[in-house]
């Protein structure tokens, strides 16, 4: 039974990461509706200006995270402002499917933004530590075990963000009803846009984090958001705490079938759950079946 | 027969008029090539056009069924050394199976779950048939993996255009295209025309009456499915067939959007949006092989922007000219009408 620990190490990384950039998309999906097609190039981009800050400006580590946490906010907001805001207000009856749409333009630009801007060759991450821990019989990597433990932290954060601030109880009353918020005085408007840029800046970390057991490529983000898109599904579009426990899980069982069968049948095996979920409980293993009034 | 029931075929007689006189006009190969190509992606577009313009299902497997049915022609060639004229109508049938396999997984939801799902069936596919490494049979001294691997396909048959016609080959298969392409467009628009695009229609624009009216959306979104997917697995195999090749390649991300790309910018929900959109893609695509790095850069703010800035593509720009022309002259009417969005 020597295969626990290797797959219960990879698979809780991964499920943090999962878990990390689900939250991002999550929240944008249960407050806008929106599925940002761009979330995967948010964490491009803050791997990227990590990596510039860190080994091309000299700065130290902790403003490399800041520049890269910042530069997903801008963009965030950036898709805001000059995409989904004039979407939503020109067609809103379309508003769901156009946005993946003109989402995925923007990730395409971008995309091709940085491979024109740093080549398509892998870069190495300098904010890497290296070593392990012993643990009676396997390696635990530090690296591993800061990437759990900010993911974590992040986690924490923003759950104590929406829970005990105005700002975020501004943005759970506007996911739950954005016609009432409104009613109530809640600028709708200005908390869409405060949640774009929480988004951008836990995609802008978690591009590091990835990249951090990874290489840095133009195409970084992609494998982690379809696999966020797959358990945001699972939990229920917009589910946050159901989204974690989702990535957690699933992560876990995806190091296994890739131990077990092979790393390429990993995400068929994914998927394949996921199916039969679905097939079982259309809204979610977490989702509330939606009541809709016609 | 009403005024608009005759629009759409006459500007079909006059697009075809329009594809039959080019190669008397055009003699270069590359141009003749490259709307070959571009007409595939036509018939590609105009079967998502239908998909999602039609009847409102947000699917992003078209690649996928395209790669299908191309992928099953070749190795239906490859391994049965079946003729290319045979293997690409089975093809067809296999993708329409294949499709409704797929879609009896992911119809049950709707909008972006649909759209989740097929995305990540899409993308197993890709990654299967490119992690391929497993010999499974050897061709004289090389391995060859069952699904191709990397490599994909290549040589397993051929049109018999190049023996028929000789130099004169291209044209020939750009007229295989062109017939593909009229028997496509006359499909698509018997079924938006008859009762069965009136119960799609119904289903986009509101599922909850439609569905209170006894119109199953699963059954009815499932035959769109299935509808949608021959032509494009068939497109698939004339495809494979004119390159003699296929690989993976057609089966990745930006493919995938350009196509969507060029429903998009023609017109979603218009019956000659997808041409219009490839027309004026693939002459953007060219223009932009000057400035070669920037491409696919200059094709993501195309989708951007034109999403944003005109959600109802290049049709329904013209189409709001149009009507803004048209209600100008008879004095009264046009200050009322002027003031409704379009």
């Amino acid at each position: 039974m020597e295969i626990i620990g290797p797959v219960l190490v990879s698979g809780i990384t991964t499920g943090a990461l999962y878990a990390l950039a689900t939250l991002g998309l999550s929240l944008v999906w249960g407050s806008l509706g929106m599925l940002n097609m761009a979330h995967g190039t948010l964490l491009t981009l803050g791997g990227y200006a990590a990596f510039t800050a860190a080994s091309q400006l000299g700065l130290p580590v902790p403003l490399a995270v800041l520049a890269a946490t910042a530069v997903g906010g801008v963009i965030g907001a950036l898709i805001f402002v000059l995409v989904a805001y004039p979407l939503s207000r020109r067609s809103p009856e379309t508003f769901e499917t156009t946005i993946m749409i003109a989402t995925f333009g923007v990730a395409l630009t971008l995309e091709n933004a940085v491979l024109r801007l740093y080549g398509g060759q892998p870069l190495g991450q300098p904010l890497s530590v290296g070593g392990a821990i012993n643990l009676g019989g396997f390696a635990l990597p530090w690296q591993n075990l800061i990437i759990v433990v900010s993911a974590i932290a992040l986690m924490g954060a923003t759950a104590l963000f929406l829970t005990r601030t105005k700002a975020g109880r501004a943005i759970r009353a506007t996911a739950q009803n954005p016609d009432a918020a409104k009613l109530m005085g809640v600028p709708v408007a200005r908390v869409y846009l405060q949640v774009l840029i929480l988004s951008g800046m836990l995609a802008g970390v978690c591009g590091v984090l990835v990249s951090s057991i990874t290489q840095l490529s133009p195409s970084l983000g992609a494998d982690p958001m379809l696999k966020a898109f797959i358990m945001c599904v699972v939990a229920g579009l917009g589910n946050l705490p159901g989204a974690i426990i989702t990535s957690f899980g699933l992560a876990i069982v995806e190091a296994l079938v890739q131990f077990l069968a092979g790393a390429r049948w990993g995400f068929p095996a994914l998927l394949a759950i996921v199916i039969l979920v679905l097939i079982r409980r259309p809204g979610g293993l977490f989702g509330r079946v939606e009541v809709r009034r016609l | 027969m009403k005024r608009e029931d005759l629009a759409h075929p006459l500007v079909g007689l006059v697009v075809l008029a329009a594809a039959i006189a080019l190669p008397f006009y055009v003699d270069s190969r590359y141009v003749i090539g490259q709307v070959t190509l571009g007409l595939f992606y036509a018939i590609v577009a105009s079967q998502w056009n239908l998909l999602f313009g039609f009847s409102g299902v947000f699917s992003l497997a078209q690649m996928a069924l395209f790669g299908f049915g191309g992928y099953a022609t070749a190795m239906l060639c490859f391994y049965f050394g079946l003729n290319i004229w045979a293997a690409m109508p089975l093809a067809a049938v296999a993708t329409v199976l294949f499709s409704l396999v797929i879609g009896a997984a992911c119809l049950r939801l709707s909008g972006a779950y649909t759209a989740l799902l097929t995305l990540a069936v899409a993308q197993v596919m890709y990654l299967l048939i490119v992690t391929d490494t497993d010999c499974f049979v050897m061709v004289g001294t090389q391995c060859r993996q069952l699904t191709g691997g990397a490599v994909g396909f290549a040589r397993f048959g051929d049109l018999g255009t190049r023996a028929m016609f000789k130099a004169k080959f291209l044209v020939a298969n750009y007229a295989l295209v062109v017939a593909l392409f009229a028997i496509t467009m006359v499909f698509t628009w018997a079924i938006i025309r008859g009762p069965i695009g009136l119960a799609f229609r119904a289903l986009r624009d509101n599922p909850g009456c439609a569905m209170a009216r006894g119109i199953s959306r699963f059954q009815m979104q499932l035959l769109v499915f299935g509808l949608s997917a021959f032509f494009t697995g068939l497109a698939g195999g004339l495809y494979a067939a004119h390159f003699n090749a296929i690989g993976p390649g057609v089966l990745s991300f930006s493919q995938l959007f350009f196509i969507i790309a060029m429903v998009v910018v023609g017109g979603i929900g218009r019956l000659w949006g997808p041409l219009v959109g490839a027309i004026v893609l693939v002459a953007a695509d060219e223009a932009m092989r000057e400035i070669g790095e920037f491409r696919s850069l200059g094709l993501g703010i195309i989708i951007a922007a034109v999403m944003v800035l005109m959600p109802n593509g290049l049709i329904g720009l013209f189409e709001s000219i149009w009507n803004r022309l048209r209600t100008r002259n008879p004095g009264m009417t046009a200050e009322m009408s002027g003031e409704t969005p379009a």
